[in-house]
């Protein structure tokens, strides 16, 4: 059994005490995982950060972090924690001075501070800028700045709330590949996205939240699995044959698939992408309609994401 | 060793508050002060034949302005940490928000004792010698660290409360203004002076400043310089009270 970093039961919480921000959310996250906190804007991603990293008192509920309770011993907790919040934060200096006085608050020796600095300088490709005013740089750049800053001290968990947004394709990969490698030396992540690519890229397990509510939370793979088939057909058709063809299509392929269109495409989930294929061809040449695109791939989590929050969490199963 | 945790935010209010603008206006605006306005009125005072020389008499006024300099800094740390996001950072770290906010007037302190230091420097280089004894400089420093605590809190609590850059830029240029003419920072206390003026130098925290500055400089202490520390260690212990409140209650950012 792997020991539970944060455990959340029942947490409810409420900024003006009529909307509910989070509406009874319960989960555990296990020391050495990334965990991803999936949801729109305005879900109850940040809050439920927030209470973590003792920011806000829960309006009710238990949370623990650690086993400590943030709201009595919220220092101690902090102390073993780093956060990357969804806002920037920055001193009015250089951007390795934001190293350096960020290093000099978690009490990092001087030596050590240089060191850490100069290789996280080097892994975040921050060298260029190095020297330039942290409002000088552009929204990427402080991004960028912001989430290395955090390495520069030693962490149990680490919180990050939409840490990509802004960020080019290389430093977004730079970036997971980071997460990746620390949790490797034991470290755990609470994540927050909305690019549901890069969660599927880095999280271990995800939690999709949407209106405070926590609907679903489970390992990637099983999630993928269990709303939505295993594989999905891209299909389209052409257009004239669309309004015919559809139709015969949802009917003749059967239980274990799901069918959903969109002018002349047709994406289909299922359980058997082999059987389904050779009923989408033998139909097509039975009606003479011609194909204009086939595809099989993976389920993705956007698949996933979508469905559960259009469902409300209630799993399709393979249907 | 490790540094406690108030030294580390001292240490980091102070690094980024040395930018050079920062350092201008500081330390720049009151010397400039000093110079002009000592060399300036030098003339009236010549044609009048009074008797201490106006810059003598300007310099403790300036050492107590800095306590009005150093409200400004602890203000503007606060609000530019809420705007900034350094706010929030900070009490996600190994910080309570007791301890940010004691860095914060600490780091005012420093600045108004350190710009006090500075002026007086500067008038010992335009008057060659000054009249203040070790003790005399010991109280002038301890009002000044008084007078730091009550505008550093005053400038908390506005900045605690405003959430607009150009708010709270206006309040403060009002507050720097009102607080630095009606005083005896400049001129001293008259009773030709309009009644309601007279009002506004009698309310005046820095008017106390500046007088028990002013009385431990030339070393002439009075009863009523006596009272006026007193009131000024009652009010500034009202005004951190009632900003510590404020802050606690605040939002960290200002989203």
């Amino acid at each position: 059994m792997v020991d539970p970093v944060v455990q959340a039961v029942d947490l409810r919480h409420s900024y003006d005490g009529k909307r509910s921000a989070l509406d009874g959310v319960s989960f555990t996250v296990r020391k050495g995982e990334v965990f991803g906190l999936l949801g729109k804007n305005g879900a109850g991603k940040s809050t439920l950060i927030k209470a973590m990293t003792t920011l806000i008192r829960p309006s009710s509920g238990t949370l623990r972090i650690f086993g400590m309770d943030p709201t009595k011993e919220g220092k101690k907790i902090r102390a073993r924690i780093g956060v990357v919040q969804q806002g920037e934060s920055f001193d009015f200096t250089t951007v390795e001075g934001n190293f350096d006085v960020y290093g000099v608050l978690w009490g990092i020796p001087r030596g050590e501070r240089q060191r850490r600095r100069e290789a996280l300088i080097q892994r975040f490709g921050l060298e260029d800028i190095r020297r330039q005013r942290s409002f000088d740089i552009s929204g990427g750049q402080k991004r960028r700045v912001q989430v290395a800053r955090e390495f520069i001290h030693d962490m149990d968990i680490l919180f990050l709330d939409e840490p990509t947004v802004g960020m080019d394709v290389i430093m977004r990969r730079t970036l997971l590949d980071s997460i990746r490698e620390e949790v490797k030396g034991g470290l755990t992540v609470v994540f927050t996205t909305h690019n549901l690519e890069e969660a599927d890229y880095v999280c271990d397990r995800i939690a999709v939240i949407d209106e405070g509510k926590l609907l679903v939370l489970d390992e990637v793979e099983n999630l993928k699995r269990l709303y939505g088939g295993k594989k999905t057909i891209d299909l389209t058709v052409d257009i004239g044959s669309a309004a015919r063809f559809i139709p015969a299509l949802t009917q003749g392929l059967g239980p274990g698939t799901s069918v959903t269109t969109e002018g002349d495409s047709v994406v289909i989930l299922t359980d058997d992408p082999k059987d389904s294929l050779a009923k989408i061809l033998e139909l097509s040449q039975k009606m003479g309609v011609q194909l204009e695109w086939i595809s099989v791939r993976k389920n993705t989590l956007e698949d996933v994401f979508l469905r559960s929050v259009s469902h409300g969490g209630e799993p399709l199963g393979s249907a | 060793m490790e540094a406690p945790n108030i030294t580390r935010l001292i240490y980091r209010n102070i690094k980024v508050n040395t930018d050079p603008g920062t350092l201008t206006i500081l330390i720049g605006l009151p010397a400039m002060y000093l110079v002009f306005f000592g060399f300036g009125f030098a003339s009236l005072e010549s044609r009048s034949g009074g008797g201490a020389s106006y810059l003598s008499f300007l310099t403790p006024g300036l050492m107590a302005f800095q306590a009005v300099m150093a409200g400004t800094v602890g203000g503007g740390m606060l609000w530019a940490d809420r705007r900034w996001g350094m706010l929030a950072q900070l009490l996600v770290g190994p910080f309570t928000r007791l301890q940010y906010l004691l860095g914060i007037m600490l780091t005012s302190v420093t600045f108004g004792l350190a710009g006090s230091l500075v002026m007086l420097g500067i008038a010992y280089v335009l008057l060659g010698a000054l009249p203040v004894t070790l003790i005399g400089l010991g109280a002038m420093l301890a009002i000044i660290t008084v007078g730091s605590l009550f505008f550093g809190s005053l400038m908390l609590l506005i900045a605690a409360k405003v959430k607009s850059n150009t708010t709270y830029n206006s309040i403060q240029i009002l507050v720097l203004f009102l607080v630095n003419f009606a005083s005896t920072v400049f001129y001293p206390y008259s009773s030709g002076l309009p009644a309601a003026i007279r009002v506004l130098f009698a309310v005046n925290p820095l008017t106390y400043i500046a007088d028990v500055a002013r009385a431990a400089y030339f070393g002439t202490y009075t009863v009523t310089v006596g009272y006026e520390a007193l009131v000024l260690c009652v009010e500034a212990v009202i005004v951190l009270f009632l900003a510590v409140r404020a802050y606690l209650r605040s939002d960290v950012s200002m989203d």
